[in-house]
């Protein structure tokens, strides 16, 4: 019997009638209806602007909405349709929906839109979310140019963070990824990211679409699959980003994240293992940019998680990490909070014999990322008691420490990780 | 005065279709007319001296019947300077000696009027040649009876900030006249001074020539420049309501004397500008739809219908007894002063890429050229001609895909001799090669050996034989030219679809726009039940039924069906 397309009936009717393209931008959603409007709004004016000869297409992808945000979105093809007349755009600007299921997935939405790009033969392609209530047509402009116009194939997004936004990012995400991949990309877990046609092609014959880690962040994994496929990738400045904060805790960020990044090391090992640096990235507009405002989080509960955390988990501490390794931990967690100091080389190599392990699967997958956390904690305590007054500079300065630490360390890394159990 | 006979009540269907062409309203013979656009000089020369003649043409007016065509528009065959290929005019009421005389005018008016072909005219009203006995009197005294029949001033700051027509060639509106040592207004080139239409003896004097050409038969006139006929200071010096008075006169002395005759109006403007030269069907009775043109070709590049869609909803209704000519090519630069800069720099991108191609704000390519020579892109072009709402212009030579000469100078590359055949000259004339009024098309893929009438007439699947049989379709129902318009909007924005509406007749035209092969599904409830008639190879399709009406089509393909409830 033969498999069942994920793609309905009526997608593949739209997809038809819209044809070939130059540009796709895709437009997951869930319950968005109050948003929508302002995000159509920018993704719009941009391509009115931006993109007047092209051939573009606005695809919402939904997880079965409750308050008509696919009604939403075709009322308003509409009405901009009318209001905009003769004035820019040389093309129609298509709008297209499809409903992928009826509950919201972040995985099933992408695997729609590539598979979208690839059928339309998009030359470049973004996602924006819905949820960011200050988008504006320079967002999409910044994602879809460096791909249309400048051959890149994955174009991440640089937001302004005030500077206690971001902190997972700057104190593990990105250096670690920078050390194993050897690209100096900030931000690949994010609502909004730029993409080749080529890299949708390939993302698309990729049998991983039901793996969880994709399912959870599949544009990382994107990123990843472009990195390690030596695709041309690079980021670009988008600005502030502002949105509802989404309720979900550091658990669940630390499960789908690292988890993602643990499973990616996995199943790219060729492309990580023989690399030894890091190479900056083609970065449109700047590098970063950190503004004073913003208010630390509570070092206070942070550290007594941290050290309620290591007591309690000291069986599959001891399970993951080196003996050497897990008895420092155990002294920092006894250390008096005013004098606490998580020092780096430490942290990379917690970091690094956790990823080691999850490759020997010392234990349960989920289990072992989730015991990473409290040590996460005990690594961002230190940073905010050592840098809550420090300058944007002071920052950079430390986060790029860190960078180098989890480079310089890689060694021990493809040890561990080399190492026959 | 000679008149074009009546023809029959029923016209029997060449297609021997039942869908009889019933002429009720004889008067009303331009919204049924395709016309055909010539240049008497570029058409045949009958005496051996390099240029086209009326005896010429006359001979050649077997093969205007042939191709389908029933009416003909002649670009100015009067005495001139020829500075600005015969719109510059020295006479009005004779005919360019190396074109023939007044009787050779009126033997090719009688030969045509036998065939069923009607005769439009140019009548260039706005200004004169400055070798006109009327501008040569103006300008020998300031105070010469005909002084006051151009725009005289002492200086050249009276009507500041109107726009120049050919930047690049003319820095002002004013010339300085050193006879008289004054300024004279022109809108276009310098030697064609403006005539001043606030003077009432000119616009008798103007009436005179209408009626001396009205006289000899001719069934209507194209009026050039007519936007620009009044100028008041701070205005723009365009579309002036005196200028429409002067228009609704002209046209009142002709519905009163010479019933049935027709006045075309050249005004390049927007839509709703246009508008205003019908008035309430008491001023022109046909007027060129400028915006439309650049909008189909743009609509195939891009492979999208917005363009057309966008231009002809912002066209207004107009009275029942009007009607919008539509065009392709013609003898001017494809002018893109009607659209948008974003508009006319893709324009220039897609088919002006050499600089050469560009003049004024226009491109100066034929039709073939510019499609590159594809045989479908033409003919997808020429279908939307022959199935859009207005009366089709084609312009000479575009039948068979003539090439064109950028290299000539001004406009001069679209004028080149008709290609009969292979042979000497491409049968043009008799002349030796030095002597034509212009070099022939020569190269190996345009030129006269490659594209010529006689080969194409020995294929039955020539563009020749094709266009032919396209404006017999066209011909032999009349919901083309008079029926109604009503745009289908499949998502597919690739493929262009309407209804035609002429009371029980109805066409549906699909057009794909785009390179590619394409799926469309049409919303056709309305026709429920109808079967679909293709209308070339008289197939039926399958009937119309609950279901969107799935099509599939080849690049550039397009049908015309007719609707029939059996």
């Amino acid at each position: 019997m033969a498999e069942e397309s994920f793609l309905g009936d009526d997608f593949l009717r739209q997809l038809m009638s819209v044809g070939e393209v130059d540009l796709l931008v895709g437009v997951p959603t869930y319950n968005n209806a109050s948003t929508l409007g302002q995000t159509l709004y920018g993704v719009e004016e941009s391509l009115r602007q931006n993109f007047v000869r092209e051939r573009a297409v606005i695809l919402n992808v939904d997880g079965g909405s409750t308050d008509e945000t696919r009604q939403l979105f075709m009322q308003s093809a509409e009405r901009s349709d009318a209001g905009h007349r003769g004035l820019t755009s040389l093309r129609t600007i298509h709008r297209i929906s499809c409903e992928y299921g009826t509950a919201p997935s972040h995985g099933l939405a992408l695997h729609n839109i590539v598979a979208a790009a690839d059928l339309l033969r998009a030359k470049a392609c973004a996602v924006i979310s819905p949820t960011t209530t200050n988008l504006t047509p320079s967002w999409v402009v910044n994602l879809l140019r460096p791909v249309y116009r400048e051959s890149l194939d994955f174009v991440a997004p640089l937001y302004a963070r005030s500077r206690f936004q971001g902190l997972l990012a700057r104190n593990l995400l990105y250096p670690m990824r920078r050390a194993i991949f050897g690209q100096r990309i900030r931000e690949i877990y994010c609502e909004e990211w730029g993409f080749s046609g080529r890299l949708a092609s390939q993302c698309l014959e990729k049998d991983v679409w039901r793996e969880e880690a994709v399912r959870a962040r599949p544009e990382a994994w994107m990123a990843i699959t472009a990195i390690g496929g030596g695709l041309k990738c690079g980021q670009s400045f988008v600005g502030p980003k502002m949105a509802p904060p989404t309720g979900t805790d550091i658990v669940e960020i630390i499960r789908q994240t690292v988890g993602n990044f643990l499973w990616c090391m996995e199943t790219n090992q060729p492309q990580w293992l023989s690399r030894s640096d890091s190479q900056p990235v083609p970065t449109f507009g700047p590098d970063h940019e950190l503004s004073l405002d913003g208010i630390p989080p509570s070092q206070e509960k942070i550290f007594e998680l941290f050290r309620s955390g290591v007591s309690e988990l000291e069986p599959i501490l001891a399970s993951i990490l080196a003996q050497d390794t897990h008895a420092q931990i155990k002294a920092v967690a006894l250390s008096d909070r005013s004098k606490f100091h998580f020092p780096l080389a430490l942290w990379v190599r917690t970091v690094y014999e956790f990823a080691a392990s999850y490759h020997h699967t010392v234990l349960n997958r989920d289990h072992l990322v989730q015991a990473l956390v409290p040590l996460y904690r005990g690594q961002l305590c230190s940073f905010l008691l050592e840098h809550a007054n420090a300058s944007a500079e002071a920052m950079e300065a430390q986060s790029e420490l860190l960078c180098r630490e989890f480079e310089r360390q890689k060694p021990y890394l493809v040890e561990r990780w080399k190492l026959k159990r | 005065m000679q008149n074009v006979p009546a023809p029959p009540s029923v016209i029997s269907n060449p297609q021997q279709e039942n869908s009889a062409l019933i002429l009720q309203d004889e008067n009303l013979w331009y919204k049924d007319a395709v016309i055909y656009q010539l240049h008497v000089r570029t058409f045949c020369d009958s005496n051996g001296d390099g240029v086209g003649d009326f005896r010429g043409l006359t001979g050649k007016l077997d093969y205007l019947q042939e191709l389908g065509i029933n009416a003909v528009w002649l670009l100015p065959f009067y005495p001139s300077p020829l500075r600005d290929d015969g719109y510059d005019i020295a006479d009005y009421t004779s005919v360019l000696p190396a074109y023939g005389t007044l009787q050779d005018f009126k033997d090719f008016l009688a030969a045509a009027h036998n065939r069923r072909i009607r005769v439009i005219t140019e009548m260039v009203v706005n200004h004169t040649s400055d070798q006109h006995p009327w501008f040569q009197e103006a300008r020998s005294s300031r105070d010469n009876s005909k002084r006051d029949w151009y725009v005289w001033s002492d200086t050249d700051s009276r009507y500041q900030g109107v726009r120049i027509i050919f930047p690049g060639t003319e820095m002002s509106n004013w010339a300085w006249d050193p006879i008289s040592k004054s300024y004279y207004w022109h809108r276009f080139f310098s030697h064609q001074p403006d005539l001043n239409y606030d003077n009432p003896a000119v616009r008798e004097a103007m009436w005179e020539v209408m009626k001396f050409w009205l006289d000899t038969g001719v069934d209507g006139f194209r009026l050039d420049a007519v936007p620009y006929l009044i100028e008041r200071e701070g205005t723009s010096c365009a579309n002036l309501p005196e200028t429409h008075e002067i228009i609704r006169d002209f046209r009142r002395r002709i519905d009163a004397a010479y019933p049935g005759k027709m006045l075309l109006a050249e005004a390049n403007q927007r839509p709703a500008d246009i508008r205003s030269y019908f008035g309430n069907g008491d001023e022109f009775h046909m007027a060129f739809h400028f915006p439309l043109m650049p909008r189909m070709f743009m609509a195939v590049k891009l492979e999208d219908r917005k363009p057309i869609i966008e231009i002809l909803e912002q066209t207004p209704q107009i009275p029942d007894t009007c009607q919008w000519c539509i065009f392709l090519r013609n003898h001017d630069e494809l002018t893109l002063e009607m659209v948008t800069d974003v508009e006319r720099d893709y324009m220039y991108d897609e088919y002006a890429v050499d600089k050469a191609m560009r003049i004024y704000l226009g491109i100066r390519r034929r039709l073939a050229p510019m499609m590159e020579n594809d045989r479908r892109r033409m003919e997808l072009l020429s279908g939307l001609l022959l199935s859009l709402p207005g009366t089709p212009v084609i312009y000479y030579g575009d039948e068979i895909g003539m090439g064109d000469n950028v290299y000539l100078g001004d406009r001069n590359g679209v004028r080149t001799p008709m290609q009969w055949n292979g042979g000497w000259n491409a049968g043009f004339s008799s002349a030796d090669p030095e002597r034509l009024y212009s070099p022939l098309i020569s190269n190996p893929v345009y030129g006269y050996q490659a594209i010529n009438v006689d080969s194409q007439r020995r294929s039955a699947h020539s563009l020749l034989s094709w266009t032919k049989s396209v404006i017999q379709t066209r011909n032999a129902f009349r919901v083309f030219s008079r029926g109604s318009i009503e745009f289908l909007n499949p998502s597919n924005h690739r493929v262009l679809a309407y209804v035609r509406c002429l009371g029980e007749e109805k066409v549906l035209v699909v057009n794909n726009l785009s390179s590619s092969a394409q799926a469309v599904e049409l919303n056709l409830q309305a026709y429920k039940k109808h079967i679909p008639i293709e209308m070339f190879g008289r197939n039926l399709f399958p009937r119309i039924g609950d279901l969107p009406y799935l099509l599939t089509l080849g690049p550039y393909q397009f049908y015309w069906f007719r609707l029939r409830r059996i």
